[in-house]
């Protein structure tokens, strides 16, 4: 089971050379993708930029994950939102804010809902799936850019998956770095798409640095996160995804 | 004139039993009509302004596009003061600003998402029903408290009561998380399970501040002094409003759309019920003066044989037509101003329609008052018909030939 | 019996001497008949349709459901029914149809909307006699089995969600531990409902299927029971109580639904008083005709008086035309209404009205309904009525002494 939100991280954050480049089906590339980042652990700093037409919004995050079902994310800036959070533990999705002093349990009524006003549901960020699953994955092409080789790969989701996606279709670098992570509709038409716009080093990978998620329709609307700092393989105990912790950071 | 008016008169009484059987006939439908139209339009009065006041107001003031979808940035900027304004100028207190948001509320044990009110205590009471409607606790009274007035089913719902905290969650007008913990101070029974089920109200200042806001609201409530009234205070609002800030002013019927639907559906059928009263009223008289007539044939003949024309008899014929509906239409009045004035002190009730009424907005009992208006369409009508229903025989006089006639029995 | 023969035909011959009368009062009677018939079918075809609407068809005559379920209408509160024995004690018994079903609050979710539904999960053989679908005019097809993992629609929430038959949505609900329960159906079909909040507000799925999602094992949280007639649940509920475990929450369509239930009980004291209202409109014109007709023939009732006929017969003689006329103009009455409201049952459409309808209760396809029990309610308080009526004339024209009466100007 792996929480969505950590999927993009996995496949945004995380880059690791070395995926071969010829005779990999699509399933073992996205496999890979997970496999290499599956029991390790993260913590992030990002901004995040929530743009509206008539408003910008700017926030300052911090997150942590392990594994594949745990994460932590609090918000830093701006003031008035210090401290809110979001845990997610395998299929459970907790927020807190500390102006109510309350740790409210997401319901799934609440679930398509954006998270913190940004172009992410609560789903696209706790949802658990696994992606291996509940997928079928198709690579579609490969081609070769500024000297890396692209993976252009379909993922079609299972009849039952609580996707409402007709198909997803990622570009992923051999390095690891998903260029574009874009969601079409069931009658082929491009919805929205998560773009990555900047790619450099960080933390000792090659990681996207800054990337976008613009619904098509409305590309006037958009969430960027762009990571400020990120660390790998940190330390991290079970104390830090409690429900406590959620409640009263320990740092 | 005066000659004819009374030989009309007399007429008209030769035959007493059959006038006063045909009088009866119109009396009997005059009452009825007077009596149902004043109580059927007193009940469309009723429901419209008891549907309206329960929430929608005669008119509202809001962003445009806002009453159908709803966004949380569609807003009236500065509402308190814009609403301040108004009620100064208009000399009306019944005048409140709301601010609307989504939010799923929680209790220790259940979550359930309904549409939280930001409302403004002072003046709540003037444009909504709801306040008055508190059946446990109290309605909302400090503008910037932390308190939360809910509907008698969504506190069974959530299983809390008096004095317990409810969070509230959901998204800031600017889409950040909005969230905080309120007080129930106040349970509110309306009797319709959508509305106990589905609506909390908290004050303005507050909601304000938990939905980030920033003095905005979604809707400025305004309910005219009478519905009458409505059109011209609509009409100034809007002149009042500032050219520049793009705001519209919606009235009830575009706010309650089903309301005039549903009285429109009540009339038609209600219409043919009184068509087919006084259709079978014309009848009566048909019947009767077309007895009249031909028990007369025999005098008729001989008048016209002395050189009155068949015209003239025509004329008399309905004159004391319109003598028989006179009678009918003042004595039907009558009754039926008195019997509907009864049950306007009386009051009126049809035993087991208590939940119907609540559907309707109505109350159980109902007072029924007769205006000029209602007193006088119905009976007006059958007056019309009646004359209608004398024509033929009346202009059956011109085939009259005054020898045959003469012959007749 | 030769007498009343000929006291027919007298009456008969009399009633037809002066045919303009006649004609003039068999038209209002036949006109007040048709009007009180056809208003009545018209209002039986509204009450009717919302109680199929908004009990036969979905809610059932019976309910039964954990008892905190009321209150708390949520996945916790269900009921571990064993079915088979329910189902083998319920044969026989006036409960021609049940089903055990799963009630619970979803979001249902498109690429593009997302709304907050009710899911039901059914057993599509049980609910055959459920008709809250129908089954006819569902675009696509419904549900095939209990374990069917397609999903049914509205049409007018398909059009919301931007779904169509063919595409996948995404359905939320809870399971009982409060965790997400979600998962893709594929909308294999959709429905049409006479109130559009219907359509938008329900959507089915197989009772498996259900089950599985919420993590229920073979629970349910809700049973309906369907009798013969809803205004006769009584048997119903006396079954359901008896066949039923303690301790379950059974509830009569009208506990259930206090405004449908009011409404039916409006409707039937509404029926009756329409009728004796016309009917009071239209016994001014018979006592007159009756009047006339007695006055008309004074001197021969003297006569026949005075020849020994006895007053009984006079009185019978007044009676009888007076029920000729009624049966004659209720006979044209019933026929006109039956030839207005057969060509009409296929529905009037008023819908320019829908949303003023919709918040009656009622749909927007106004299908009148001839009901004989109706029809026959209205002809005999005429008939009774009129009869008593006519009494006062017929008596007087009975007691009329021979020699005046002969030597009054007829």
């Amino acid at each position: 089971m792996t929480p969505r939100f950590l999927l993009l991280l996995a496949m945004l954050l995380v880059a690791a050379p070395g995926l071969a480049a010829e005779g990999h089906s699509a399933t073992e590339i996205v496999r890979a993708a997970i496999d290499h980042w599956r029991g390790l652990s993260s913590y992030t700093e990002m901004t995040m930029v929530i743009h509206r037409p008539d408003w910008e919004r700017s926030m300052t995050i911090q997150a942590w994950t392990r594994g594949q079902d745990q994460t932590l994310v609090r918000v830093m800036e701006p003031k008035k939102d210090r401290g809110n959070g979001t845990l997610i533990d395998d299929n459970s999705m907790w927020t807190y804010s500390p102006k109510i002093n309350r740790v409210i349990k997401v319901p799934s009524s609440m679930m398509g809902q954006s998270w913190m006003g940004s172009d992410f549901s609560n789903k696209d960020i706790a949802r658990a799936d696994d992606i291996i699953d509940q997928y079928e994955h198709r690579l579609l092409s490969e081609r070769v850019a500024d000297g890396v080789t692209v993976y252009e790969i379909e993922s079609v989701p299972h009849e039952d998956a609580a996707v409402v996606w007709g198909r997803e279709v990622l570009s992923i670098r051999d390095d690891y770095v998903v260029l574009e992570h874009a969601f079409y509709d069931q009658d082929g038409a491009l919805v929205k798409a998560l773009r990555s716009s900047e790619i450099g080093e960080m933390g000792g990978r090659t990681i996207a640095l800054r990337q976008r998620m613009a619904k098509i329709e409305t590309p006037e609307e958009w969430t960027e996160i762009s990571v400020n700092a990120v660390e790998y393989d940190v330390e991290l105990g079970d104390e830090i995804f409690t429900l406590s912790n959620l409640r009263n950071p320990r740092d | 004139m005066n000659l004819v008016l009374r030989l009309a008169w007399r007429n008209l009484w030769r035959q007493p039993r059959r006038t006063w059987l045909t009088t009866g006939a119109m009396v009997f439908s005059n009452t009825l009509l007077v009596f149902m139209i004043s109580l059927q339009f007193g009940m469309y009065a009723l429901m419209i302004d008891n549907t309206l006041k329960i929430f929608s107001g005669h008119m509202q003031i809001q962003a445009p596009g806002y009453k159908d979808e709803q966004k949380m940035r569609q807003v009236v900027p500065d509402a308190t003061a814009l609403a301040g304004r108004l009620r100064r100028d208009l000399e009306l207190d019944s005048i409140a600003t709301r601010g609307f948001a989504f939010a799923l509320a929680s209790s220790e044990v259940r979550s359930y998402g309904i549409g939280v009110y930001g409302v403004e205590p002072r003046f709540e009471p003037a444009v909504s029903s709801v306040p008055g409607l508190v059946r446990e606790g109290r309605y909302l009274d400090d503008p910037e408290a932390y308190e939360i007035v809910i509907g008698d089913v969504l506190a069974r719902n959530l299983q809390i009561g008096l004095g317990d905290e409810l969070t509230l969650l959901g998204s800031g007008r600017d889409g950040s998380f909005a969230a905080a913990v309120v007080n129930v101070v106040g349970i509110f029974d309306s009797g319709v399970p959508d509305i106990d089920r589905n609506i909390a109200q908290v004050p303005l200042a507050a909601f304000q501040e938990i939905f980030y806001m920033d003095g905005a609201a979604h809707s400025i409530v305004i309910k005219a002094p009478t519905l009458d009234q409505a059109p011209a205070v609509q009409a100034r609002v809007e002149a009042m409003l500032p050219a520049d800030a793009g705001l519209v002013v919606h009235d009830w019927d575009a706010l309650q759309p089903g309301l005039r639907q549903a009285i429109r559906a009540d009339m038609s059928s209600a219409f043919f019920m009184y068509g087919v009263l006084v259709i079978l009223v014309a009848f009566s008289v048909l019947n009767t003066q077309l007895m009249s007539v031909l028990e007369r044939t025999h005098e008729f003949g001989i008048v016209m044989a002395l050189g009155l024309r068949p015209g003239r008899l025509g004329r008399l014929v309905m004159l004391e037509t319109a003598l028989l509906g006179g009678l009918g239409l003042a004595i039907g009045i009558a009754t039926g101003s008195l019997l509907t004035s009864w049950f306007t002190v009386r009051g009126f009730s049809v035993p087991g329609m208590d939940e119907m009424a609540v559907a309707f907005n109505l109350p159980a009992r109902m007072y029924p008052e007769v205006t000029l208006l209602t007193a006088i369409t119905g009976p007006a009508v059958v007056m019309l018909f009646t004359l209608l229903a004398a024509l033929y025989p009346a202009l059956r006089l011109h085939r009259l030939h005054p020898v045959q006639a003469m012959r007749a029995h | 019996m030769q007498r009343l023969r000929v006291l027919v035909l007298l009456a008969w011959r009399y009633l037809w001497r002066n045919h303009r009368r006649t004609i003039i009062m068999i038209s209002a009677i036949a006109v007040g008949c048709w009007a009180m018939i056809f208003m009545t079918a018209l209002t039986r075809g509204m009450v009717d349709q919302m109680i199929r609407d908004g009990v036969s068809a979905l809610p059932g005559h019976v309910q039964a459901h954990h008892p905190d379920f009321l209150d708390d209408p949520s996945v916790m509160n269900r009921m571990q029914v064993d079915e088979q024995r329910l189902g083998a004690r319920l044969e026989g018994t006036a409960v021609l149809a049940w089903a055990g079903r799963v009630r619970v609050p979803a979001v249902v979710t498109s690429e593009r909307e997302s709304r907050g539904v009710t899911l039901l999960g059914i057993d599509p053989e049980a609910e055959r006699s459920f008709s809250f679908v129908d089954y006819d005019a569902v675009e696509g097809r419904f549900l095939q089995g209990p374990g069917d993992d397609g999903i049914v629609i509205g049409a007018k929430l398909a059009a919301r969600l931007d779904t169509e038959v063919g595409k996948r949505v995404v359905v939320m609900s809870q399971d009982p531990d409060n965790e997400i329960a979600d998962r893709g159906f594929r909308v294999v079909g959709l429905f049409h409902a006479s109130m559009a909040s219907f359509e938008e507000n329900y959507v089915f799925t197989g009772r498996r299927t259900a089950q599985e999602l919420l993590r229920i094992g073979d629970a349910t949280t809700e049973i309906v029971f369907l009798g013969d007639d809803y205004r006769e649940v009584e048997p119903v509920f006396t079954t359901v109580l008896d066949v039923l475990d303690d301790g379950l929450a059974v509830r009569r369509w009208f506990e259930v639904d206090t405004y449908l239930g009011s409404m039916l009980r409006v409707m039937d004291g509404f029926m009756l008083i329409w009728v004796i209202v016309i009917f009071l409109a239209l016994s001014f014109g018979l006592v007159n005709t009756l009047v006339m007709a007695v006055f008309e023939r004074v001197r021969e009732i003297g006569l026949m008086l005075a020849l020994g006929m006895k007053p009984a017969y006079i009185l019978g003689q007044i009676v009888l035309e007076s029920m000729m006329l009624l049966a004659v103009g209720l006979l044209i009455g019933d026929l006109l209404a039956w030839a207005t409201i057969v060509p009409l049952e296929g529905g009037i459409d008023i819908s320019i009205v829908a949303e003023g309808m919709e918040m009656m209760g009622a749909s927007s396809v106004l299908q009148p309904q001839l009901n004989v029990a109706d029809v026959v309610m209205s002809n005999v308080v005429v008939l009774v009525l009129g009869f008593l009526a006519s009494l006062s004339p017929a008596w007087r024209a009975s007691r009329y002494e021979p020699v005046e009466a002969i030597r009054k100007v007829g």
